[in-house]
């Protein structure tokens, strides 16, 4: 369904209502599940993912050609698109190129952060499966991911924390002075050019950049920029729920409180 | 199944073994031998879809299904067009199994894998045993609804995944709801906008309630002369034999004034039964203590006889069949009033749908 | 989630050709219900294979059935790949495949869920029978190759009994493997059989009644049916696969295994038939 992006500029209000720099509805839980040694649930808007991480633990038999590496630990990342998530039901296939292409990704990403050479020999297993899909979706699993990572207690330097952002108007139209958005969902995903940006803690570093629609050079600085600064609001929300349900723990004494803890307690 | 790895030493399952074959049986998580593991369960979870449930087992596994339903043309077999049109009733009674798709996910496994194919296979066969569920797809003679299940295990496959995902299905068809239609007759079909307004795939009051109800699958296995339900993966690993067994309750219409009929216990009509291949056939047998040659003076002198006799306590393998007494105590035990098979049923019931 | 990448074809379905229907003779059975169909069961077809054997099942007159062909071989026992696991028994893993041109409609090469459903039955019915823990560290393959199936498979769809068909077929696999596996020469404690009985409604609204072997085309409709794999002398069931409705009467799932049971003892006597001659002839 193409999307009449003409009334932007009349009201400055996307389609669901939205300012141009305002992020959707977040809504996340960690420890989602007992079993796991780490699981999240993420909502940024009608996008919804969990992830479930295993590990680390003793390398499986190599499947699927993973490599066993000998000093560090290695990352298998598994995405599960579900075939109710979209509107219309479309069933991908394990072998989707574009399931594979985000399952690198992240766990390219992961590897540069995470402290796997603490552990050799073994396999970190990260599940994720996509229960309802409305744009952003390689943001949203990056997300849900550093959620579960910190949920399974494995180090890492700092948080992975992404969103997108797109340009209001389309590449064919050429229009110099389109403004940045952020955090686009689908129906805009269709029509607009959009980036998915990660970046590393509150720093400016960037983990993850994946651009694949046509956008003009001159556009891309604005949106690199709106897309960070929304890397850094997503940044706080992670760190308030990991704090909240770290808080929540304390509490219901399922761990000690110690002076080693590093973090103020909102309490 | 078989690639799931078992990970006890032959005096792990010889201890598990004997324990599960006293009377009454000692399970390892103190259960009954009929009671199943306390589970949470929600449905609706999910907007997008027609019907959704989550269903969460004590011991962590957990899992989501969706159902999704699409309009289709109904292709017409060419024979019926040279005969005479057919009535209603008669062309609702030519409906079609692959009206519904189900596919299971696991994670970690290919969803090609024989294992998963025969997990869909068994979910897929104890909805359709009985022609009711394609009844409920038919719009008229052109169009039907095509109905597709996406069964989703979110944790990691701790114990054989079936139960929990057969019950999870259960309860995203009694949640299911469609569009009610607005047309007529064999014109294109049209359906109402407003969602409060759909019907449920399954009634949940008034005269249509009578029929079947969605199944559920029981996973049952014996060990000894045990039948013990809902097996955890340190009882499957001992098991002899393992059965999935398919039932559904059949809602009769009650005649008026007829008091007796409202006895307890409902009645349960079996649609399927599939043997499980148990996971034990595959374990490492034990060494008894006269025949291992590194703890004993006198080496055995016949190795092969010593292999082939069973010495009490060490555990060997189980070989061969199942007497067909033993499978049909199984299915007996499903199928008693007020057996297990109601009490889930009942669990179930509990769930509000929304 | 959209693609940017690549034009992706139309999605929707397509439908495959439909040939001209041939005049159906009328669903008949001319066998008593408790007959079986002939069976002709060859050990050592396949001198390339540690153990193989053919299994035909007669052609009915005047009924779309025409008969099953079947062969299977056994590759093994064999030492497992460097890079598997240690395993203290052997390893089996059986295939089931129907030819392309098994069924009226073209099967493709790779094997679809059906097929795959049906290797999942047939390892659990061989593994009964198996005494595994004498090969430990080896593994062995079953191959069962459907030359032809049991009917003309665009009749099997339309009538909705294609799965139904598939008992027919589960059959007549583990009978033939379980030949191959003796002509292999691989420790079994008993040679399974398979054997198929299913409740048909009577005829003129009469009181259902149990057939051994249903050929799902002579009927009108099949109400349930079962599948087991049997061991005669050790009188225990390896596989048992049932389904159709059937109310709570206890007895009616009762009599039908016992009446599978019963077929399957039919075909365990062409292997036993068959084996011996093979023996016989050195």
């Amino acid at each position: 369904m193409p999307l009449d992006t003409s009334t932007y500029s009349l009201a400055l209000l996307r389609v669901d209502g939205r300012r141009w720099n305002e992020l959707r509805r977040l809504h996340a839980q960690i420890r989602t599940q007992d079993a796991a040694d780490g699981s999240s649930y993420l909502e940024m808007g009608h996008t919804k993912v969990m992830c479930i991480v295993t590990g680390p633990s003793e390398q499986q038999q190599q499947r699927r050609g993973q490599t066993s590496q000998r000093d560090a630990a290695a990352i298998n990342v598994n995405v599960v698109i579900a075939g109710f998530s979209s509107v219309d039901r479309k069933k991908s296939g394990r072998n989707d190129k574009r399931i594979q292409e985000i399952e690198v990704t992240i766990a390219n990403a992961l590897a540069s952060n995470l402290h796997t050479h603490l552990f050799p020999h073994s396999s970190i297993t990260i599940s994720l499966h996509v229960l309802s899909q409305d744009g952003s979706l390689l943001a949203a699993l990056l997300n849900a991911t550093t959620l579960a990572l910190i949920d399974a207690g494995i180090p890492m330097t700092d948080y992975i924390a992404a969103c997108t952002a797109g340009s209001t108007s389309t590449y064919a139209a050429g229009d110099d002075s389109a403004d940045p958005l952020l955090d686009l969902n689908n129906q805009e995903e269709q029509e607009l050019p959009f980036l998915t940006v990660a970046t590393l803690g509150d720093s400016d570093r960037i983990a993850v950049l994946v651009c694949e629609s046509r956008v003009q050079v001159t556009r891309l600085e604005g949106m690199l920029v709106v897309g960070v600064d929304g890397c850094k609001q997503v940044k706080q929300f992670l760190d308030q729920v990991v704090r909240e349900k770290g808080a929540e723990m304390v509490r219901e004494g399922a761990v000690e409180k110690s002076d080693a803890m590093g973090m103020v307690l909102d309490e | 199944m078989a690639s799931q790895q078992i990970l006890f030493s032959p005096a792990e399952l010889a201890y598990l073994h004997r324990s599960l074959s006293l009377k009454p049986p000692i399970r390892p998580d103190g259960r009954a031998p009929t009671q199943f593991r306390p589970l949470t369960a929600e449905t609706g979870i999910l907007p997008g879809t027609n019907g959704s449930a989550r269903v969460h087992f004590s011991d962590g596994t957990e899992a989501i299904v969706g159902v999704k339903a699409e309009i289709e043309k109904t292709i017409e077999a060419p024979r019926a067009e040279e005969s005479k049109p057919e009535s209603n009733e008669a062309a609702s009674e030519r409906t079609r199994g692959d009206w519904l798709e189900l596919a299971v996910e696991i994670p970690g496994q290919r969803d090609d894998e024989a294992s998963t194919v025969f997990l869909s296979e068994m979910l897929r066969e104890a909805l359709l045993a009985d022609k009711e569920f394609a009844k409920k797809l038919f719009i008229n003679r052109r169009f039907h609804w095509r109905l597709y299940l996406d069964v989703l295990l979110i944790s990691p496959p701790l114990s054989y995944p079936l139960p929990l995902l057969s019950l999870t299905t259960h309860l995203a068809l009694l949640a299911t709801r469609l569009p009610r239609l607005k047309s007529e007759g064999d014109e294109d079909p049209m359906f109402d906008d407003d969602w409060e307004a759909s019907t449920f795939l399954y009634p949940q009051e008034g005269t249509a309630t009578n029929g079947s109800r969605p199944p559920i699958t029981l996973l049952v296995v014996a060990i000894g002369d045990n039948v013990i339900f809902d097996p955890a993966k340190e009882e499957l690993a001992v098991a002899e034999t393992a059965l999935a067994v398919s039932v559904a309750e059949v809602r009769r219409a009650q005649k008026a004034g007829d008091m007796e009929v409202d006895s307890k216990g409902r009645e349960l009509s079996l649609l399927s039964i599939r043997t499980i291949d148990p996971p034990s056939r595959l374990t490492p047998p034990g060494v008894p203590h006269t025949s291992n040659t590194g703890s004993s003076a006198f080496a055995p002198t016949k190795l092969q006889k010593a292999g082939d006799q069973e010495t009490e306590g060490v555990w060997k393998a189980p070989l061969g069949g199942t007497k067909f007494g033993v499978l049909d105590g199984i299915i007996q035990a499903v199928l008693e009033k007020g057996g297990v098979a109601d009490e889930v049923l009942d669990g179930l019931e509990g769930v509000e749908l929304s | 989630m959209a693609d940017r990448r690549r034009v992706n074809g139309p999605g929707g379905i397509t439908v495959p050709p439909i040939y001209e229907a041939e005049d159906l003779p009328l669903p008949d059975r001319s066998r008593q219900p408790n007959g079986i169909r002939a069976q002709y069961l060859k050990t050592g077809v396949t001198p390339s294979a540690s153990g193989s054997a053919y299994l035909e099942i007669e052609p009915q007159n005047g009924s779309v059935s025409k008969g099953m062909k079947l062969t299977c071989t056994v590759h093994g026992p064999r030492s497992l790949p460097r890079s598997a696991p240690f395993s203290p028994h052997m390893v089996l893993s059986t295939h089931v495949k129907f030819a392309p041109f098994a069924t009226r409609q073209r099967r493709g090469y790779l094997r679809d869920s059906s097929e795959r459903d049906l290797s999942t039955h047939l390892e659990t019915a061989l593994r009964g029978a198996l005494i595994a823990d004498r090969w430990p560290k080896s593994g062995v393959d079953v191959i069962v190759t459907i030359i032809e199936g049991d009917q003309a498979r665009q009749v099997a769809v339309e009538q909705g009994i294609e799965e139904w068909d598939m008992m027919n077929v589960l059959g007549g696999c583990i009978t033939v493997a379980a030949a191959a596996l003796a002509d292999a020469g691989i420790d079994c404690v008993d040679t399974v059989s398979g054997g198929v009985a299913a409740l048909v409604p009577g005829k003129d609204g009469e009181e259902p009644v149990m057939v051994l072997d249903p050929v799902p085309s002579e009927h009108e409709e099949i109400l349930a049916a079962c599948c087991v794999a049997y061991l005669p002398s050790r009188d225990e069931i390896t596989n048992l696969w049932l389904k159709g409705s059937l109310s709570s009467d206890a007895n009616l799932q009762r009599m039908l295994i016992a009446r599978a049971v019963h077929a399957s003892k039919g075909s365990s006597q062409a292997v036993a038939a068959s084996l011996t001659e093979a023996a016989l002839a050195g």
